[in-house]
């Protein structure tokens, strides 16, 4: 062998190897399932565990069901808002070309904000669930709607999957460290304990998000309108609250990110003391960090009173190249043993095959024996604590485009200026003046939110709406420049 | 060369670039200068200037791409130099271990580089056990200094770049004009600034352009450090909004027409070097063995510059195999389980098996158009070849997430692209081969040229006097010159081929389709181990690249000549 052929043996044989080892630990049964010849398109924001637990059950199901081999075919161009834009371009081009459907059979998983605007859109067709299992639909199993939250549509075109709902985590170490007691409402995550230690989703990249902090601003007017205030009292008030909230926590914030995950993962490794959280992304790393003797570090609670609980949908889309298959798998999602799959112990008879989902089930009769000692989180039981907080469309509902801006320019586009303002404020103890002028939300009021800048959001002259945003980041930039600078000759002063 | 054959060259290389660079990018890009039912406008572009955050957010982004290419300087000078002039100790090796950041998978290092300077990450670990911090008040590295942690984390990652770029233009020095300088009586810090360094700015200035508009468009490591005033985080904020905001657009243009200035500049000054038109060096560098002390120096100085540069890699790799690492300097307990769980996932072979196809067939379009390209800028006297010298390089400056989407726009059913997404399952392949052979171009490009400067127009010459046309001419005798670069080249693009992240997470929605890049990305979503399960794939992924790149500098043999100008 001459030295030109030792040196491309000594680079192409270790490459081989490596190319090697995947093939020899390769899982020959989900390979199986991938040849089969009928296949169900399916657009998802779903994370992999989801996809591969209900790919594998779906097909182990329809082949007892109908004798047949499926392969469901995971459509994941990353999460909702990249979603969205597929199915945009996609829809656009179909209907330049006079075609019906996009090649995709259902949409699953995201937030109902999601759907309804693809459904607003025109883009999902009747679910026969709907006709072929009516028992299924009542305050029994599937309620039309629970804590103001609708579980699907009057149209019968989507239907909720699964239970979702935002909390708090926290990491009992740097609790300890800091000597802040655990938090239990969204109002302490705005405690200056927490500066620079807060992780947040960014609300303007997720619909399930921006209705989160919606969540948090309607609890302010509940507050004021348990209180005895007229409507439109409590949301003037309750609405300035709810901002000024936002904004505490903002500037205790150390980021807004654009992935779900990266929220309860910083929380584990000590890189943010707390964060706003999914629960079952919560409830997983509770569960992963779990030691011998059952604590965790990372703990997920619901704040109290603050949160309702959503749903995941599922919806059939127009022109369904499957159609039929594509019923066929809502049938299964709403299946007992479907419906399972989302919090059963791996190892129980519809349990998933790898590990537990750690999501809860939307069928209200499953939480009960002998369901309930095969789920992982028997305790949760969303219907009873559901009724703690109930969504009122009309408080808020037409603020959610509003809302998402104003967090953007309040708190995200004008970050380092906030930051800096609260580190002058906590550093002079809040000095009245100073505090006024960070809290000053005054251009973004109730009634303003609703009329100029919806007006101006909605607008087609994209240039106006490019400006009102300007405008209220420079509002906030120099509210927060001025604050500052008041704070520290305050503490000069002192 | 003859100018028909260099113009028809031109003219369909321009068609190819046009089509699948240009419109894409032009389809994205016009929402920043098209309203409907208004038409073409400059109001967003203007508006980008009225938003102080925007303009700050430009600004930090040139400010972090000068100190970056600065620092990267800092770090390769010495290195190429060091490399040039002695020989030492484990050299070969150390010259090769150097270029290690070039197989770092992108989100990946990302994970490694926090694992270590997170709160309870292991250099406070470090700090803590030696009583050097007080374990209730750790440092958030992360939090602290952003701007220069993203300044810090660019120079380790681009350094290779110039290294590479500087070691060529140090082998093209004559040894006989330092030589003159020396016999003269000139000192060796003098001759080092008035003769070395002048002489090395064609290298400095090719790798200056690579590594500023790289870090000038850098997205990841800012992500890292959550550090968002800055124009590409503001472009991929704006591009994931649920409205349709035009301001990332806007913004792309301008950090285009910035990073061509840049380009232009650096091409300017490279001009007015008279090295460029230099003769090939007549004498042959020697290399001096120093006293036995120094010698160990250069070695350490070496592997100071791996160790640190390995750092994100050792944490990736640490992790892979961490039962848990928090607050500690590794973990306590250790497991080899991601690796079986991440490898035996049902994405992983078909997504190798992807990635290599893809990879491969990018890197053969991106040799042919190569050698095109670079044959007609180094051997042709047309007008405009310096143009296209500039638009080759533009796909570094377009960040990926936008030419995606005007991929994905022009590839549904309909649109001019569509051919290239076939069947009904909708198999992206040859989209992805094209969106990633014209991201990948630059860099083949740049190795094509340096070969082809480096190769001897005489024998060219000979062979066309003694009858030979140009293909035999160029089959003959200028490939088998040009082969050590374009293997070099050619394997780098395709280990940032095999890289590449923006188009495979849009582009390459199913799983029968998924590269590489989208599998890890897909398994970081696990929750609970998704981290760790992302960091078994991505070591994989590592000694995969590292075979690879190790591959090029032992078959391409002259790794001097990547990316010379």
């Amino acid at each position: 062998m001459n030295g030109a052929w030792k040196k491309y043996l000594g680079v192409f044989l270790p490459m081989a190897l490596v190319v090697a080892a995947p093939m020899m630990l390769r899982d020959d049964e989900a390979a199986a399932i991938s040849k089969a010849e009928l296949r169900l398109d399916i657009i998802t924001p779903h994370n992999e565990l989801i996809r591969r637990e209900f790919g594998e059950a779906f097909s182990h199901w329809y082949q007892a069901e109908h004798g047949e081999d499926v392969y469901v075919n995971w459509r994941t161009p990353g999460g909702t808002s990249e979603i969205k834009r597929v199915l945009d371009s996609a829809f656009r081009s179909a209907a330049d070309n006079g075609k019906e459907g996009v090649g995709l059979d259902l949409f699953f998983g995201g937030g109902s904000y999601d759907f309804k605007q693809q459904a607003d859109k025109g883009r999902f067709q009747k679910l026969a669930i709907f006709d072929t299992s009516p028992e299924l639909f009542g305050e029994g199993i599937i309620p039309a709607s629970q804590s103001g939250e609708t579980y699907y549509s009057e149209e019968r075109d989507w239907l909720g999957a699964c239970l979702s709902s935002f909390g708090i985590c926290y990491n009992i170490d740097s609790l300890a460290r800091l000597g802040i007691t655990p938090p239990t409402t969204w109002s302490e995550l705005g405690n200056p304990q927490f500066q620079g230690g807060i992780a947040l989703a960014d609300p303007t990249k997720s619909g399930s998000v921006a209705k989160a902090f919606e969540m948090l601003v309607q609890q302010k007017i509940h507050v004021h309108l348990k209180a005895g205030l007229s409507q439109d009292e409590a949301c003037a008030k309750g609405w300035v609250e709810g901002l000024n909230l936002i904004q505490r926590i903002g500037a205790n914030a150390r980021y807004f990110t654009d992935s779900a995950s990266k929220v309860p993962h910083d929380v584990a490794q000590g890189n943010a003391i707390a964060g706003m959280c999914i629960d079952f992304y919560g409830r997983s790393f509770n569960e992963a960090l779990k030691k011998e003797d059952g604590s965790s570090r990372i703990v997920f609670i619901s704040p109290v009173g603050g949160t309702s609980i959503s749903v995941d949908p599922v919806a059939i889309l127009k022109g369904a190249p499957h159609p039929q298959l594509a019923q066929e798998f809502v049938r299964f999602l709403f299946t007992k043993h479907g419906q399972m799959i989302w919090n059963a112990k791996p190892g129980t008879e519809w349990g998933p095959r790898m590990r537990g989902l750690r999501r809860l089930p939307i069928r209200r009769d499953l939480y009960q024996e002998p369901y309930l000692s095969d789920m992982v989180d028997a305790e949760v039981m969303p219907y009873e604590t559901a009724n703690e907080f109930v969504y009122d469309y009309n408080l808020t509902g037409r603020h959610f485009t509003p809302l998402r801006n104003i967090i953007r320019a309040m708190c995200i586009d004008s970050h380092a200026e906030m930051k800096a303002a609260w580190a002058a404020l906590i550093a002079a103890d809040f000095p009245p003046e100073a505090s006024a002028r960070f809290y000053d939300v005054a251009p973004v009021g109730y009634e303003i939110a609703l009329t100029e800048i919806k007006k101006s959001l909605k607008s087609d002259d994209k240039v106006d709406s490019v400006r009102m945003m300007n405008r209220l980041g420079k509002h906030f930039r120099e509210s927060y420049r001025t604050a500052q600078a008041l704070a520290q000759s305050a503490q000069s002063v002192r | 060369m003859n100018t028909k054959l260099a113009y028809s060259l031109t003219a369909f290389v321009g068609l190819f670039f046009a089509v699948f660079f240009l419109y894409p990018a032009v389809v994205v890009l016009k929402e920043a200068f098209y309203v409907e039912g208004q038409g073409f406008t400059f109001s967003f572009v203007g508006e980008v200037f009225k938003n102080p955050v925007y303009t700050e957010g430009l600004w930090n982004a040139f400010a972090l791409g000068i100190t970056s290419t600065l620092a990267s300087l800092v770090i390769a000078f010495p290195l190429a130099l060091i490399g040039h002039r002695y020989l030492f100790p484990f050299k070969k090796s150390l010259s090769a271990l150097i270029l290690i950041p070039l197989v770092l998978p992108p989100f990946v290092g990302a994970v490694g580089v926090k694992q270590i300077l997170g709160i309870q990450g292991a250099l406070n670990a470090v700090l803590v056990k030696f009583g050097m911090i007080d374990a209730a008040m750790p440092i958030d590295w992360l939090g602290e200094g952003r701007f220069w942690g993203v300044v810090i984390m660019n120079a380790l990652h681009l350094y290779p770049i110039l290294y590479m770029n500087i070691a060529a233009s140090l082998s093209n020095i004559d040894p006989a004009m330092e030589q003159a300088a020396q016999n003269l009586g000139c000192p060796p810090w003098r001759r080092l600034l008035r003769i070395t360094l002048p002489l090395t700015t064609p290298g400095i200035f090719a790798g200056g352009a690579i590594v500023f508009i790289w870090s000038f468009t850098e997205l990841g490591v800012p992500l890292v450090f959550d550090y968002t005033r800055v124009a590409p985080v503001q472009v991929y904020d704006g591009i994931k909004d649920l409205g349709s905001n035009p301001f990332p657009y806007a913004l792309v243009a301008i950090m285009l027409v910035v990073s061509t200035l840049v380009f232009l500049l650096s091409k300017a000054v490279l001009g007015r070097s008279k090295l460029g038109t230099a003769p090939r060096p007549k004498g042959k560098n020697i290399e001096v063995r120093p006293k036995r002390g120094k010698a160990w120096l250069c070695t350490l100085f070496f592997l100071g510059v791996f160790f640190i540069a390995s750092l994100p890699h050792a944490g990736v790799i640490i992790l892979s195999l961490a039962q848990d690492w928090y607050a500690t300097i590794v973990p306590e307990v250790w497991t080899t389980s991601h690796y079986q769980e991440a490898l035996s996932h049902p994405l992983v072979v078909p997504s190798i098996q992807n990635s290599l196809f893809y990879a491969s067939m990018a890197t053969l379009v991106d040799l042919v158009l190569g050698v095109a390209i670079a044959w007609v800028i180094v051997r042709s006297t047309i007008r405009g070849r310096a143009f296209l010298d500039a638009l080759v390089m533009l796909p570094l400056a377009v960040p990926g997430l936008v030419m995606a989407f005007g991929y994905l726009a022009l590839s549904q059913d309909g649109e001019a692209f569509r051919f290239l997404v076939q069947g009904a399952t909708e198999n992206p392949t040859w989209l992805l081969v094209v969106a990633y052979a014209v991201r990948r171009l630059p860099y083949v490009v740049r190795s094509a040229v340096a070969g082809l400067q480096q190769s001897n127009l005489a024998l060219e010459e000979a062979a066309r006097s003694l009858g030979a046309s140009p293909a035999r001419t160029l089959r003959r005798v200028s490939l088998p010159l040009l082969g050590a670069n374009l293997i070099a080249g050619g394997i780098l693009a395709f280990a940032f081929a095999m890289l590449e992240v923006s188009d495979s997470l849009i582009l390459a929605q199913q799983s029968e389709h998924f590269p590489i890049t989208k599998a890890i990305y897909s398994l970081i979503s696990m929750l609970g181990n998704g981290y760790e399960l992302a960091s078994a794939l991505g070591v994989w992924a590592m000694v995969f690249l590292g075979i690879s790149i190790i591959g090029a500098v032992i078959l391409g043999g002259k790794k001097g000549g990547l990316f010379r100008m």
